[in-house]
């Protein structure tokens, strides 16, 4: 009920922007981009005031102002000079980002604790839910508003903007100052934008620098959504109509998750809703003269109410909806039992990946199973400040634990979420957002892991090495809380020391990072020294690049990335940060109270130190800080080749199998030595079952430069081949490389790859169709056409099947739903036995077609040895692991020396049968001793 | 109540384009006068108007209106003297506003715009009153949107907004040539009457040169940016149209021979 509630709320705040927008939209006729920025000054001017102490009322008066003074620029701008009037919004909105970080000090203020309005009417709230008051305050104060624009556009001076905006030649020749009517205009829309982003500031707890990115697009969807809704032509129901709008699009944000959207998917939701609410009613206009059946006669009177023709157009996707949700949900019902854990992450960040990793992997060692006691749900914001809200909100509806991973969620949990845990990690400095005063005075419901990066222990290794004057140089993102927080303390620790200088760069994309680092460079530092910083971890290699032309070192706090060319590094292992994280978990789920669980800090520090880069750079490293270390790459100790190596192990999925083929892979390449005997370190990727990602993460491989890929099922083999021709590329668990165009035949295949092909035992599997079958005559087979793998195996099926003198009757589908009709219409056709190889499609139907193939007495035969369990009666598979063996021990000949293109590729296919004998006396039929004999599995 | 002094104008000056549009004008217009202007085409009609009313500004010369200069002045500076009814009719008014909303701008005309409703019950009476004068049954659909009327009613709101609040000077230029014969005539109908009514000092610039002898006191000629010929009501009222194609052909004769021409011809042959 929250969440609506709590959506119409939003709703109400944010009309205030919906009506500016309307007013430059439609009455101006001006398209204002500037609210962007004036939404987001509204937050910060309101944020400065409030944390001061200055009344609220006037805090939100003041951002009115500001808003109205960024507008009345962009209007000045327009008319005066003459720019477009886009191009002069584009300009404001991009100038007020710098001023609004200049007014907030900070990329993010907090508003936890400060009264502000919002509390003020909490405080007043005479025993009602707490957003149920809000709401009838909010509508109260959004209905005077109303009342009060629209009168004023009803008066002379209102007659006359709108006027202008709809003629300016006819207003002129009337006397009228078009400029200043447009400056009036468009100053007093930005001011009612902030007047909104005060009021959304103090509702959700805290002013951000990117919480006005993109609000243009809600509002003007609001505007149309509205008029679509309500078509009433006096100012009133126009005005009306921009806060219904508003009201309605944050509601179907809130049904968006309620049917348990990916929020990552709202902004297309939004552009496809907007777009139904246009086009409906046109649609339906126009069937309406010729309906006469009663149903029509109803249809045509409800939608010739103008009134009432978008409220039914949207009450009818909203009934589609919901039915459809509750038809999900009921399938996908988990028992009462089960704790619910949401796990939130701001962004993509390999560190927050990391923590989020670890986090799960220690949840199970614990005794946690994801679906059985326990359900995790994992949530990416990608970034965006307001999809962070929406999970948050999604979460409180039906998450027992809520676990925020990076500063940014836990800020919007704690504000939002008071009645249940909050587990956080990944923190640099909880306090700052408000979780509380120290690691034991804290709120009550919150408790988690966080430690502020030993900026002073890294600088203390660099005096250690470089001792004497030095100047320092440091690059950081000035909109990251983090960094900025990161950067300071080194400034604070730098100005201390009497001989070390800093000279810091800046930079707001992963573009800048080369150019920052050469000009730092150019200014003739003594060493990098690099904070924890989204932007440049994830730029490092261009630091590296630039730093090593004058053999500069670079110290860090990441400790992930000093393999990839710093000289030393000081700080947590994140893997760490999502371990302690699930142990307090534990510890709630068993029955603790967070508030008697003091916050901690990461407990092992790790400082490293890469001595081959030492080397190369010529610095001598004191020996008591080589004892000090934890982790020390040298090859030369070793007595192996002074390049360390990494091999990238590249997945296209989680699937089960896959993740058996991979352990395969890897526990052959430690038995074997190669790891240890030629330094290589191995990295797990995966395209997460998306082929964009997977074409990514091959780019990301081959710019990395990596010695050695091994890549593991069809897509990925493909993905990698066409972008990578250079890297050593060893493949395995594919079924037919040949038909991918990769190679001819064993011998001749492109120069870089070789691997091993696991075909399917389809021939396997018919003959034995004929051993135990001798009278059969018709197989039936269905299979998706759209899968490479089950194309390679029917093709397969047809070829033996005409050599054990079988006729191979198909049925295709497209989708599951379609699997019953192509069974039916198999059966129809007298199929004696039926055979599914190899097909995802397929393979979600087992039991559903094991079920049906029973009761027509047709033995059924697969090529995956777990659907005996399922109902097959017998299965004829490969064992995964050892195809991973196998692929394994080709990458060690490549590792030995042999050239990819001397290798030919290798058929491998470990057959794995397994049997069902119960369901033999079934059949009337005998098995022969030998076939047993051979059976992995036999069930009985 | 209109006097021009020397009147200069050219357009996109010392480029190829460059129009030499109004040359050396000075005409005085006094008070109750209603002045048709005809000319060629390119003649600069439509830009002594605009120099009126202040949509372009002069380059040179000095326009006084009612006794005040106004030379510097921009249009919406000069409205308050000045109505003016365009030739397109979907350029005099908001189409999507209600007649009433129209009337009561252009009943503001020239003066503040202050936020107080002035939009009653009594100035609707009033405003159905000057609508019904129009005889185009408007009076009952004040309330309606202008976008739903025809370009010849839409005109002849127009009209009513230049006269609602009686101005100084009314400029109206080819206000007729848009419409359709019989919305043409009404409104010319409704122009003599709003004139004569309240002796408005007019000036009219039109293509058609028999309404140019029908209406008005004088009548000005012009060509290539100068005023040629400058009639009075008397001799006006004499002429045919005959006559006045008979003085273009003058003209264009003359033109052959022009001072350029001359020259050359004097230093070749003398």
């Amino acid at each position: 009920m929250e969440l609506w509630i709590g959506a119409i709320n939003l709703g109400f705040l944010y009309a205030f922007m919906a009506m500016g927008v309307f007013i430059t939209f439609r009455i101006n006729d001006f398209p204002d981009i500037t609210v962007d920025g004036s939404f987001t000054s509204g937050a910060a001017i309101t944020a400065v005031l409030l944390v001061s102490g200055f009344n609220p009322v006037l805090a939100v008066i003041a951002s009115f102002f500001v808003g109205a003074i960024s507008g009345g620029m962009t209007a000045l701008i327009h008319t005066r000079f003459k720019i477009n009037g886009l191009l002069a919004g584009i300009l404001v909105m991009t100038g007020l980002y710098s001023i609004n970080l200049h007014i907030m000090g900070r990329s993010n203020i907090p508003l936890l604790n400060t009264p502000g309005v919002i509390s003020c009417i909490k405080g007043i709230n005479p025993g009602l839910h707490d957003e149920i008051w809000l709401c009838l305050i909010f509508a109260l104060m959004i209905a005077v508003f109303w009342i009060i624009i629209s009168t004023f556009f009803k008066t002379d001076l209102g007659v006359t903007m709108r006027a202008t905006g709809n003629n300016p030649t006819m207003a002129g020749a009337l006397g009228v100052n078009v400029n200043a009517m447009k400056i009036f205009g468009i100053s007093l829309s930005n001011g009612m934008v902030g007047i909104s982003g005060s009021l959304v500031a103090q509702y959700q707890g805290f002013a951000d620098i990117g919480m006005g990115i993109g609000v243009i697009v809600f509002s003007l969807a609001s505007v149309i959504i509205g008029e679509s809704v309500l078509k009433m032509r006096s100012i009133y129901a126009k005005f009306l109509s921009a806060v219904i709008g508003s009201v309605i699009f944050r509601l179907m944000v809130a049904l968006a998750l309620y049917v348990g959207l990916n929020p990552i998917d709202l902004k297309l939701i939004t552009a496809v809703f907007v777009l139904i609410v246009l086009v409906a009613p046109k649609i339906i206009s126009r069937k309406s003269p010729k309906i006469t059946k009663p149903a029509g006669k109803f249809f045509t009177f409800v939608t010739g109410k103008r009134f009432f023709a978008g409220l039914f157009i949207i009450a009818l996707i909203a009934g589609i909806a919901i039915f459809g949700y509750k038809g999900i949900k009921s399938r996908m019902s988990a028992p009462e039992k089960v704790i619910r854990i949401g796990v939130v992450q701001f962004s993509d960040h390999s560190l927050l990946n990391i923590t989020r990793d670890s986090f799960i992997a220690e949840m199970e060692k614990l005794g946690y199973e994801n679906g059985k006691n326990s359900f995790i749900s994992l949530e990416n914001a990608n970034g965006d400040i307001p999809t962070v809200t929406t999970i948050i909100d999604k979460f409180h509806r039906d998450q027992d634990i809520i676990v925020t991973i990076s500063t940014a969620c836990t800020q919007a949990a704690i504000n939002k979420i008071k009645d249940r845990p909050i587990v956080f990690a990944t923190v640099a400095n909880p306090f700052i957002i408000g979780a509380g005063k120290s690691d034991n005075d804290h709120l009550p419901n919150v408790t988690g892991v966080y430690g502020a990066a030993p900026v002073d222990k890294l600088l203390e290794v660099v005096r250690q090495i470089l001792p004497g004057k030095l100047k320092i140089g440091a690059i950081w993102d000035p909109s990251q809380a983090n960094s900025v927080f990161n950067a300071a303390q080194l400034k604070e620790l730098i100005s201390k020391s009497g001989n070390i200088s800093l000279v810091g760069a800046t930079v707001t994309n992963s573009s800048e990072v080369y150019q920052a680092a050469v000009s730092l460079v150019n200014k003739g530092i003594n060493a990098f020294v690099l904070v924890p910083d989204n932007i440049v971890y994830s730029a490092f290699e261009a630091v590296v690049k630039a730093a090593s032309t004058k053999k500069i070192p670079i110290f860090i706090n990441d400790v992930e990335r000093l393999k990839d060319g710093a000289l030393a590094a000081y700080g947590y292992d994140y893997t760490l940060s999502g371990i302690q994280a699930a142990r307090l978990v534990d510890r709630i789920i068993k029955g603790e109270n967070p508030s008697h669980i003091p916050f901690e800090k990461y407990s092992k520090a790790t400082f490293d130190i890469n001595m081959n880069v030492a080397k190369n750079l010529g610095i001598t490293i004191p020996p008591d800080l080589i004892a000090k270390a934890t982790v020390i790459h040298d090859d030369l100790k070793k007595g192996v080749p002074a390049k360390p190596k990494k091999l990238a192990l590249f997945l296209f999925s989680d699937h089960k199998t896959v993740e058996i083929v991979a352990k395969g892979v890897i526990d052959e390449l430690k038995r074997s030595g190669v790891l240890d005997k030629y330094n290589i370190t191995v990295d797990i990727k995966n395209a997460q079952n998306d082929f964009g990602m997977a074409h990514s993460v091959a780019q990301d491989i081959v710019r990395q430069q990596y010695d050695y890929i091994i890549t593991l099922s069809t897509p990925v083999l493909q993905v990698t081949a066409n972008v990578n021709k250079k890297i050593p590329h060893i493949f395995g668990f594919v079924t037919d490389p040949f038909r991918l165009g990769i190679a001819k035949d064993p011998y001749h295949h492109q120069e870089n790859i070789t691997g091993v092909a696991t075909f399917e035992p389809v021939e396997s599997a018919i003959k034995a169709m004929r051993q135990l079958f001798p009278k059969a005559k018709r197989i039936g087979i269905i299979w998706n056409p759209a899968e490479a793998c089950s194309e390679a195996c029917t093709y397969k099926a047809r070829d033996v099947a005409k050599k054990y003198k079988f006729e191979l009757l198909e049925a295709t589908v497209s989708n599951s739903a379609e699997i019953n009709n192509a069974l039916m219409s198999l059966l129809n056709k007298k199929i004696d036995i039926f055979l599914t190889s190899g097909d995802n499609t397929v393979n979600l139907s087992v039991e559903m077609i094991a079920d049906i193939l029973k009761k027509y007495k047709i033995p059924y035969f697969t090529n995956s040895p777990e659907d005996i369990d399922r109902g097959a009666f017998v299965s004829i598979g490969t064992d995964f692991y050892d195809i991973g063996t196998e692929t394994a021990k080709m990458a060690e000949r490549v590792i030995n020396g042999e050239k990819p293109k001397d290798v030919p590729i290798k058929e491998f296919i470990p057959e794995k049968i397994a049997i069902n004998l119960s369901l033999a006396k079934f059949y009337g039929i005998k098995v022969p001793e030998e076939f047993l004999k051979k059976a992995a599995i036999v069930k009985k | 109540m209109i006097k021009l002094d020397n009147i200069d104008k050219r357009f996109n000056p010392g480029t190829i384009n460059e129009v030499y549009s109004l040359r050396d004008i000075s005409i005085e217009i006094r008070e109750g006068e209603f002045v048709t202007v005809i000319g060629t085409n390119g003649s600069g009609k439509s830009t002594l108007l605009n120099a009126i009313t202040g949509s372009i500004l002069p380059d040179s010369g000095k326009i006084i209106i009612a006794g005040k200069e106004v030379t510097h002045k921009r249009d919406f500076q000069r409205a308050k003297y000045i109505s003016r009814v365009f030739q397109n009719p979907f350029m005099g008014t908001a189409p999507d506003m209600s007649i009433a909303e129209n009337l009561l701008l252009a009943l503001l005309r020239g003066g503040k715009h202050y936020p107080r409703i002035s939009l009653n019950a009594d100035l609707m009476a009033y405003f159905k009153k000057e609508v019904t004068q129009l005889e185009m049954q408007l009076e009952d659909r004040l309330d309606n949107m202008i976008g739903t009327l025809s370009g010849g009613q839409r005109q002849a709101v127009s009209l009513l907004m230049a006269v609602i609040k009686e101005p100084k000077v009314l400029l109206l230029d080819e206000h007729t040539a848009a419409l359709d014969p019989k919305s043409a005539s009404q409104v010319i109908k409704l122009t003599k009457m709003f004139i004569e009514r309240a002796r408005l000092t007019t000036l009219m610039v039109t293509h058609s040169m028999q309404q140019a002898l029908d209406l008005g006191t004088r009548m000005i000629m012009m060509h290539k940016g100068q005023i040629i010929d400058d009639i009075p009501a008397n001799e006006k009222a004499r002429l045919t149209v005959d006559d006045l194609l008979n003085k273009f052909a003058d003209i264009r004769k003359k033109e052959r021979l022009t001072e350029d021409v001359v020259e050359q011809l004097r230093r070749e042959y003398v």
